[in-house]
């Protein structure tokens, strides 16, 4: 049955998967058009070309936010607009069915997964370090898939979820905004805001968006 | 009690001595009049005293106001207001602070007395009556010296080196590290590191630990530069070289040009190493970060070898350890680990996308 359903959405997605994967290729490419022979290049160079390398690996956690939302949201496209009459007439439990659903979206994250993989040891193989400077395909390639799968499991939830519980959502949000304000209301003032300790805790270890954080550079010291 | 009323009262206990000396024998009449005398003579002179320092209070209070915050202690004229007065005080003890180079308990034997450039001599007067040591700030360099605590902490900072030894205080930077901020003066450092000026810079950007010692001037007697690279320095200054050992150094003396660095007889804008004094500040700031405060004040109060070595057995790590750290410290912007992807990132990782299936799995539309 895993078959037939990673069939079906490999038939809906398979646009943004060629197109993700793509670009998971071209990301770590980019870095080496600055120029490859770096073991006696002047200093300058090699300061120039890690700065780069720097700066396009930000885009990286960017390609992973891409990725889990066109998936985790393309993953229930067929459902929704099938009004879910497919998956009522299956004969699984609907627990089942949405672990096929989540298997076979994960399986098409591997793709741009694997071609940032490939990518970046393209990458890795066509230049030539400097004593000190160091690659790290195989850590870029681990952590992109990590981000993949939280972004992908995000928005996976996201779709399926009830309207109760995008309002729950919402209306979490909408009370760490009114906590703010009443906070700035009452001048209480010399601590965090609630919204910058809730940012807070989300994006540092071991919140769930940790992992989009952090240095994502190819070539590093 | 006011001095009038002190005197009125001193003039009257002597009247009254007086009268009861005249009822004495003549034999004891003079010694017992000397006493009395005596002591009404000291009684108006206790007052006098305390008059002179009721009154220095009192114009103390009108030329000055006194701010504190932590071991810090600024004095400043009353014309600056109470919050910039605040700000000023809060502000120098943050950044001493934040460095972590100077121990409070040397910032508590000092107070600094910030003056414009009128009613110094009254400021100082103002803070007489403090038995600490006083540093002169002036205040009426910059409009807007006031708005950080930048200066006090600096004549604070330029104190404490005065009691360093001379090797430190030959490679401290000027700013003894003051304010060093990894936006700033981290990028700075990485710049100077990557400029790419000298041989040695070359090197220790490379990942070669020689190279990061010689570049930061970390080995007493080194070489850090090559006599090209001298020779290139003091070409393109813009005044002529007027020594002797400039002008054979620039003529093509080997010899010469390592003179100058030898016997640092190097003068600004050329530094006697290369690495310029964010660079040096932030080799101080990340064997703080790396190593601890404690780490940092025992390196200052080491007199034993050179910079390195102090350093280096402060920290209980190699000299080469120490700057591999620091180099891979600033080079990543203050640590921030390189790319990872172990179990550490993977755990929460996977806990969150499990969690979230079986919130999907659970519950969702069509139930």
């Amino acid at each position: 049955m895993y078959r037939q359903v990673l069939r079906s959405q490999w038939l809906a997605l398979r646009l943004p998967v060629v197109l993700l994967a793509v670009l998971g290729f071209a990301l770590p490419l980019l870095t080496v058009t600055y120029g490859g022979a770096l073991e006696n290049a002047p200093s300058e160079t090699v300061a120039q070309w890690l700065f780069a390398s720097q700066k396009i690996g930000v885009l990286i956690p960017g390609l992973a936010l891409l990725v889990g939302l066109l998936l985790g949201i393309g993953t229930w496209a067929p459902d929704h607009a099938g009004k879910h009459v497919y998956a009522l007439s299956l004969p699984v439990p609907r627990a089942m069915y949405v672990l096929l659903r989540f298997a076979a979206g994960a399986t098409l994250v591997a793709a741009p997964v694997l071609a940032l993989g490939v990518g970046s040891a393209v990458a890795v193989l066509s230049v030539k370090l400097p004593g000190g400077i160091h690659a790290y395909p195989l850590q870029l390639t681990l952590r992109f898939a990590l981000a993949c799968l939280v972004c992908f499991a995000i928005f996976f939830a996201i779709s399926i979820s009830t309207r109760r519980a995008a309002l729950a959502v919402l209306g979490l949000l909408g009370g760490v905004v009114l906590a703010d304000l009443v906070l700035a209301a009452l001048s209480i003032s010399g601590a965090a805001t609630v919204s910058e300790t809730v940012l807070y805790l989300l994006v540092n270890w071991p919140g769930p968006l940790a992992i989009l954080m952090g240095r994502w550079a190819l070539f590093d010291v | 009690m006011s001095s009038l009323v002190r005197s009125v009262i001193a003039v009257a206990a002597l009247g009254a001595s007086l009268q009861g000396a005249r009822a004495q024998t003549p034999g004891g009449r003079d010694a017992g009049l000397r006493t009395l005398l005596a002591r009404a003579e000291g009684l108006a002179a206790g007052i006098a005293r305390e008059d002179s320092i009721a009154r220095e209070e009192r114009h103390r209070e009108r030329l000055a106001t006194r701010f504190d915050a932590g071991a810090v202690t600024v004095i400043l004229p009353a014309s600056v207001g109470d919050a910039t007065g605040r700000r000023f005080v809060e502000g120098a003890a943050r950044i001493l602070d934040s460095a972590g180079v100077i121990p409070a308990s040397f910032i508590a034997t000092r107070i600094v007395v910030a003056y414009a450039a009128e009613g110094v001599d009254s400021l100082v007067r103002a803070a007489r009556l403090d038995k600490r040591v006083r540093i002169g700030a002036d205040i009426s360099a910059a409009p807007d010296t006031l708005a950080d605590g930048l200066l006090a902490a600096d004549v604070l900072a330029q104190s404490f080196r005065g009691t360093l030894d001379p090797e430190w205080r030959k490679w401290l930077p000027s700013d003894m590290g003051m304010g060093w901020n990894m936006r700033i003066e981290g990028a700075e450092a990485v710049r100077q590191l990557m400029a790419g000026e000298t041989r040695v810079g070359a090197l220790c950007l490379g990942g070669s630990a020689a190279g990061c010692r010689l570049w930061l001037g970390l080995d007493r007697g080194a070489m850090p530069y090559q006599a090209a690279e001298i020779r290139k320095l003091l070409t393109a200054r813009w005044w002529p070289g007027n020594r002797g050992v400039e002008s054979q150094c620039v003529s093509g003396s080997d010899d010469a040009c390592e003179t100058l660095v030898r016997d640092s007889l190097l003068i600004p804008p050329i530094p006697p190493v290369p690495a310029g004094a964010a660079s040096r500040g932030s080799l101080l700031r990340a064997v703080r970060r790396l190593h601890g405060e404690r780490a940092l004040r025992v390196a200052l109060a080491d007199t034993t070898g050179s910079v390195g070595d102090r350093l280096a057995r402060a920290s209980h790590v190699s000299e080469d350890s120490l700057v591999a750290e620091w180099r891979s410290w600033l080079l990543t912007g203050g640590g921030q680990p390189r790319v990872t992807a172990d179990l550490r990132d993977a755990v929460p990782a996977v806990l969150v996308a499990a969690l979230l299936l079986l919130a999907a799995a659970r519950t969702g539309r069509w139930r």
